[in-house]
């Protein structure tokens, strides 16, 4: 009985889904707001990356957003996993070839990490791409020694550091007299390192808590299984 | 001082990031900071509404002019909104102190902003962020609530809380697709062009069933009494009381902005009906406080949509009289209930031990049942005089559901009041029944005096309302407000 109401209700979607997916046409979407955004945002952010004008510029109370609900599944599932104990979970170690090549794709990892991060604003990528690679440049090491374990306070100093200071930046704009989140100090340089204005510094606060967010997350779980 | 406003949701942000490091060095410091941010919250608010000109107005966060950019709309509707949300936040703060307390409180202070955001937003995507955020931070509040039930609870609301959440998205993206914008006042201009048609209607009903979660819409509610019944009760408060409304609120200003199509209406009118039914049914039928409790917030939820149904100001007037007149009695029960628990019989003879709690038991009942001179009374009056001068059969056969649902409440809840003041209470029973611990019966208590400064007040109260709802209902204004161009050159 279950079974068959699951089966109509998705074969309703799937019905409504089709019938309207036939009204829509494809390849000519609908640029009211894109277009105005791609005309204005060279010159209004000054970033060359026009997605990273829209999630830190444009959209940037959403990006706020986005962060608070990492950080609220963060917290969620550290509350959950901290009383959890299974004994499930006797790993061997690696071998050397396993130790040491994580060891030595830490320091690459965390180069690429942070290229993609301070490149934000110039190419595609940015904070949230380049967190999740400083993520796995500090897991990987866990996964390849299991008895190694990450300092939980110093990921939380930063993770709560970063969010707070994304915050910062934004509030500093309204004690200026401005807009919350309201990018700053833009100059006309287009397209160096040192452009955009704050949006650079929003992004390294996004990276870096949501590199320590994840590699926190991904260390609770490997120690909740292997706790005994 | 208008841009202050913004301190509402970024400030609790702030303080949910940095509270787990400032605990970690000073507990003493911390515990405070949180009850501090939402006092600050309150003042704002509270200033706002005394020393603004009454007008609405609009803030553009990133100083990009909307439609552009995101911009938060303030009329009194979403002030007011806004103002329960950080008094609530504060009534309901969770003080226990353990080794969760750092995380328990940044997670209320998340869930604080968030529903701030969804009372202000003027934006379709960002007030699908704010859900989210509104999500995710209940569901680790009610998994670390307390017990292994709470954790069942959790999962099967994360599940239905999944589904709305993908449901609403779908909803939004076929709006995107359809307007090429986000900004819900530029919506409001384009819908009677470009939304009045199947596909806005599909649009709402997938944002309906995806928002409807929270606000506790019939087939997506059987989330209710397993969190309310298990979840600490001031969380269930918060959640019963106040995050339910916020979604209800949502999905009236939708239906006010954007989609005006009858089709639209009928189904949340219909939906409304049997949720009431339902939920009154399994009320009456429940053997156990707290999911009394929540089962009759699904029948009272399931009035107000009845409420939302109704076209013109009038409904939207009862809706802010239901929703507000539900969030006080409601807040107020739950925390009543706190220590009851377990089957109703174990509240036989309780009056005599604490009058206090039954005689405020007693006082909810009656305002929830509709007894004038209590303002529950008003509420269901501008009702059902709506309700009785439409034409469409349907509004009638919603008359009817709320009537009979009416006699069934009384029906449930005296007969919890009526073993509260029985006599002759056998001995091994007296000794079960619970006291009521002294912070939630003050709370409760506060929430009894708030009921009774309405009762007194009831008639300037309801003029303020009647101009709040006209603001509300009024979408040129919106338009207007947040677009900044004079009404003449709308399209």
């Amino acid at each position: 009985m279950r079974n068959l109401t699951g089966l109509l209700f998705a074969g309703g979607l799937g019905f409504m889904l089709l019938s309207i997916a036939i009204n829509l046409d494809f390849g000519t979407p609908t640029m009211l707001i894109g277009g105005a955004i791609q005309s204005k945002a060279l010159q209004e952010t000054g970033a060359t990356n026009i997605v990273t004008s829209v999630v830190l510029g444009y959209r940037g109370i959403d990006t706020l957003g986005e962060l608070s609900i990492l950080f609220a599944a963060a917290a969620s599932a550290g509350l959950i996993l901290g009383r959890r104990h299974t004994t499930a979970g006797t790993q061997t170690a690696g071998g050397f070839v396993l130790r040491h090549g994580g060891s030595m794709l830490f320091p690459l990892l965390m180069t690429i990490g942070f290229y993609i991060i301070f490149h934000g604003h110039l190419s595609p990528g940015g904070g949230f791409q380049g967190g999740v690679i400083l993520a796995a440049a500090f897991f990987l090491p866990l996964l390849a020694r299991p008895g190694a374990q990450l300092h939980h306070g110093t990921l939380s100093l930063i993770e709560g550091f970063a969010g707070a200071s994304f915050v910062l930046i934004g509030l500093i704009a309204l004690q200026q007299g401005k807009a919350f989140l309201q990018p700053m100090l833009i100059q006309d340089t287009l397209g160096v390192l040192l452009s955009a204005g704050t949006l650079p510094l929003l992004y390294l606060a996004v990276g870096l808590k949501v590199g320590a967010e994840l590699a926190s997350l991904l260390s609770h779980l490997a120690q909740t299984e292997s706790d005994v | 001082m208008n841009e202050h406003l913004m301190l509402t949701i970024a400030l609790p942000l702030l303080g949910a990031f940095l509270l787990p490091i400032i605990m970690r060095s000073s507990l003493a410091m911390g515990v405070w900071i949180g009850p501090a941010i939402l006092g600050y919250g309150c003042w704002i608010l509270g200033n706002l509404w005394l020393h603004g000109n009454g007008q609405p107005f609009s803030i553009a966060i990133g100083g990009f002019a909307p439609p552009i950019g995101i911009n938060l709309y303030v009329d009194a509707m979403a002030l007011l909104f806004a103002f329960a949300t950080q008094l609530l936040g504060l009534i309901f703060w969770p003080f226990r102190l353990d080794q969760d307390t750092p995380k328990r409180q940044a997670l209320m202070l998340l869930l604080v902003a968030s529903s701030t955001g969804l009372a202000l937003s003027g934006d379709l995507f960002n007030l699908y962020v704010f859900y989210e955020l509104v999500a995710v931070s209940t569901f680790g509040l009610i998994a670390a609530s307390s017990s292994g039930a709470a954790y069942v609870a959790t999962i099967r609301y994360l599940i239905l809380s999944g589904i709305g959440s993908v449901l609403t998205l779908f909803g939004i993206a076929l709006i995107y697709a359809q307007t090429g914008t986000l900004n819900l006042a530029h919506l409001a201009q384009l819908a009677p062009d470009q939304l009045n048609n199947d596909l806005g209607l599909a649009a709402f009903l997938a944002i309906l069933i995806g928002i409807g979660v929270k606000a506790e819409l019939f087939p997506v509610n059987t989330w209710v009494p397993e969190v309310y019944a298990t979840a600490a009760s001031r969380l269930s408060a918060f959640l019963a009381g106040l995050v339910s409304k916020l979604a209800m609120l949502v999905i009236l200003r939708l239906l006010l902005l954007i989609f005006h199509q009858p089709e639209a209406t009928q189904v949340i009118l219909i939906l409304g009906i049997l949720g009431v039914i339902s939920g009154e049914f399994a009320a009456w039928r429940a053997k156990d406080m707290r999911r009394m409790l929540a089962f009759s917030s699904i029948g009272q939820l399931g009035v107000i949509f009845i409420a939302v149904a109704l076209p013109d100001e009038r409904g939207v007037l009862a809706v802010l009289a239901l929703s507000l007149h539900h969030m006080l009695i409601k807040s107020g029960l739950f925390m009543l209930a706190d220590h009851w628990g377990g089957s109703l019989d174990r509240l036989r003879g309780l009056a005599a031990t604490s009058p206090l709690a039954g005689g405020l038991f007693v006082l909810f009942a009656l305002s929830l049942v509709g007894m004038p001179p209590l303002p529950g009374f008003w509420a269901k009056f501008t009702l059902i005089t709506e309700l009785a001068g439409q034409t469409d059969p349907l509004y009638m056969i919603g008359l009817l559901v709320f009537l009979l649902a009416t006699v069934i409440e009384a029906s449930y809840l005296f007969r919890v009041a009526a073993k509260m003041y029985q006599t002759k209470p056998t001995e091994n029973v007296r000794i079960n029944a619970p006291d009521s611990g002294g912070l939630s019966l003050t709370t409760a208590s506060l929430f009894g005096a708030g009921l009774i400064a309405v009762t007194v007040m009831v008639s300037p109260l309801g003029e303020a309302l009647q101009a709040v709802a006209a603001q509300a209902q009024d979408v040129d204004l919106y338009i207007q407000t947040v677009l900044q161009q004079p009404l003449g050159e709308r399209q």
